[in-house]
């Protein structure tokens, strides 16, 4: 009890509040702008925490990524450009809201969804993630490297078409993750002869390079094809009904709040899905569900309820696996999990025993966030509206520049830097071939534990292979590994038949036709 | 890297635990695996005369929908360029001209390279944020500032 409380002190302490409130604020900011996204931020902010106490720096994170949740469906209510991928629902019906000059009413639903699935999927972590930790600490090498392999394998199937290079990009990921110091002898591994990898390389500039800098390529792109210089419609009207969202409008759509939440919740505690599923499957129930499915697509409350409330429940939720088995879920909580790293902590079970404190204090940090997205949402509205029309020219320098003076950040190197930009080199092949970048850091982030973990086995079994058949957790883990794998292959084929039968039927449409 | 880039840049098994080599030669092996499999599906749908496998396709954008999280597209080297050799200059030229020339010189050129041609805003970008990441970084964290110092 001691520790609660003094964990929750700790988050209410002015340094704590002050930097979770710039967390949010920045992160709102960011998400605004389309093209930014949460763990792009994430990214391009972890360097500034390595001068923060871990709960201020954890917090400060936290608090940018709820807020870049949010601040994806700006961008999606007023351009139908959304922010960040999750927000893609959203622009669904807020778009049309805006062009009936209802964009504030779209936001301000959009917002108090957000904070409701937030709060929900926040208390759902707090009361289950210790009780869960408790068991999974039963969990021995075995366990922890067939968890490890299965979830390297479902991630591998996140952002691309092609199971097979999703997993060319998660192994390699892992070869680079093991660049440094091999951890049995001791001695330099993949190096190179380079003496700045003799201690591995750092998931700063690897993330900003990856993340941010290849997605600024991207953008920049497309920029100059002339294909941006989108501006934001009559937002705000004159007309009181059309700005303000009654009691009775809100309420009439809790129902719908509280599916997407509990959506939000059971996708983001499994590894590997998202919150774009989250929000595309809550909306679709919405409206399967609705009285009113007719109003879907056309400027509907409830459907950017259902979207928003869904993704940011995902936020607390994808916290679940990261605190509970020390996997990341999502791209977000893998940026996390370095920041954790970072400062020293191992995520997993033994937390809630080795920094408990610390981790109470990030529960406060947690709901504190919520409550300051309440506030910095209702209060700074118009402001976070004008982040959507920052001209491009001004904005794509900008975020240049802190890309690359935050690779430096890191360790005060200008080899980081020189990381940051062959990555962002890789990142930008990698996104033209529809290689994936998630499972690609994912797989960078949790080699050295797989490792670790391959190795305690070996050794503990005296090179034992039939030990996993000793052991039904970790059987059953690789049981599921196999049949994840056999299952996307067999998918992916069967996929694949079915598109060549609709091309080939098109095709013989067309001959006809002719 | 199967050949050489491992055996020559691994140390040598200790005698117990698993190789070091194992965890490497493992993932290139996955690597290789998949890249032959994905040829392997090319050449049958080749060689039975039918259409390649949308997501085996050498750009993904030929494919009808977008796969979420990537924007498939064909490569741009002449924008990579553009982009690149600013970056790579800067990093060279800030250990010896020093962080503030370098950097102003870096985004006025970027600036231009992204079709700003309003001299006035573009100078005002550049020194504002060459000046605030200074203050940030020598102030606000008390990191040295790269390369040699001009005051």
């Amino acid at each position: 009890m001691d520790m609660i409380i003094a964990g929750l002190l700790d988050s209410i302490a002015p340094a704590s509040l002050m930097f979770v409130f710039i967390g949010v604020a920045v992160g709102v900011l960011i998400g605004a702008i389309p093209g930014i996204n949460g763990p792009m931020a994430i990214a391009l902010f972890i360097p500034v925490t390595y001068y923060m106490s871990p709960l201020t720096a954890i917090g400060f994170l936290v608090g940018l990524n709820k807020g870049a949740f949010f601040g994806g469906a700006v961008s999606a209510v007023l351009l139908r450009t959304p922010g960040t991928p999750e927000a893609a629902a959203t622009s669904w019906d807020g778009y049309p809201l805006t062009q009936q000059g209802k964009g504030e009413k779209a936001l301000r639903m959009a917002l108090y969804s957000s904070v409701a699935g937030d709060f929900i999927s926040t208390v759902v972590l707090i009361v289950i993630a210790a009780p869960l930790a408790a068991v999974a600490l039963f969990m021995g090498p075995p366990e922890i490297f067939a968890l490890i392999s299965l979830a390297l394998t479902v991630i591998a199937g996140i952002g691309t078409s092609s199971i097979c290079r999703g997993l060319m990009a998660a192994g390699f990921g892992i070869l680079v993750g093991l660049i440094g110091t091999e951890p049995v002898t001791a001695l330099p591994r993949l190096t190179f002869d380079i003496y700045q990898l003799g201690s591995g390389l750092s998931l700063i500039p690897v993330a900003i390079g990856l993340l941010a800098f290849s997605e600024i390529i991207l953008q920049l792109e497309k920029f100059t094809s002339k294909l941006g210089g989108q501006h934001a419609a009559n937002v705000f009207s004159s007309n009181r009904e059309d700005r303000l969202l009654s009691f009775k409008e809100f309420f009439s759509n809790i129902k719908t709040l509280l599916r997407g939440s509990m959506i939000g919740i059971g996708v983001g505690a499994m590894p590997g899905l998202g919150a774009p599923v989250a929000s595309f499957m809550s909306y679709d129930q919405a409206m399967k569900r609705s009285k009113k499915k007719e109003e879907f697509g056309k400027g509907s409350l409830e459907g950017i309820g259902a979207s928003e409330s869904a993704n940011s429940a995902v936020v607390g939720a994808s916290l679940i696996p990261l605190f509970v088995l020390g996997i990341p879920g999502n791209l977000a909580v893998a940026m996390l999990m370095g920041a954790f790293m970072i400062h020293g902590m191992q995520p997993g079970p033994l937390m809630f025993q080795e920094n408990a404190q610390l981790m109470y204090g990030i529960y406060g940090s947690l709901v504190i966030a919520s409550l300051f997205l309440l506030l910095i949402g209702r209060f700074g509205l118009r402001f976070f509206c004008k982040a959507v029309d920052i001209p491009a020219l001004i904005l794509y320098p900008i975020v240049v520049f802190t890309c690359i003076m935050g690779a430096y950040l890191g360790k005060s190197s200008m080899f980081d830097v020189s990381v940051m930009l062959v990555f962002g080199f890789i990142g930008y092949f990698m996104r033209k071939f529809d290689f994936s970048y998630v499972a690609f850091l994912i797989g960078f982030i949790l080699a050295p534990e797989w490792e670790r973990a391959l190795q305690q086995v070996v050794i503990i079994s005296e090179h034992d292979t039939f030990m996993f058949f000793q052991r039904p957790v970790a059987m059953t883990l690789m049981g599921l590994t196999f049949f994840v794998i056999v299952r996307t292959f067999w998918k992916g084929i069967k996929d694949g038949k079915v598109k060549q039968v609709e091309a080939a039927a098109a095709a013989a449409g067309q001959h006809k036709g002719d | 890297m199967l050949t050489w880039a491992i055996p020559t840049y691994t140390p040598d098994y200790p005698g117990y635990g698993a190789s070091p080599a194992l965890v490497a030669n493992v993932s290139v092996s996955v690597m290789l695996f998949m890249a032959c499999l994905s040829l392997v599906r090319i050449g049958l749908a080749l060689y039975m005369k039918k259409p390649i496998p949308a997501e085996e396709s050498e750009f993904p954008e030929d494919m009808e929908e977008d796969s979420g999280f990537t924007q498939v597209g064909r490569v741009n080297l002449h924008h990579l360029a553009l982009f690149m050799v600013p970056c790579v200059l800067l990093v060279v030229a800030i250990d010896y001209i020093g962080y503030v020339p370098a950097a102003f010189a870096f985004l006025m050129i970027l600036q231009f390279a992204i079709g700003s041609r309003k001299w006035i805003q573009s100078t005002v970008v550049a020194v504002v944020l060459v000046a605030v990441l200074y203050v940030v970084m020598r102030y606000g964290f008390g990191v040295p500032i790269p390369g040699p110092q001009l005051f």
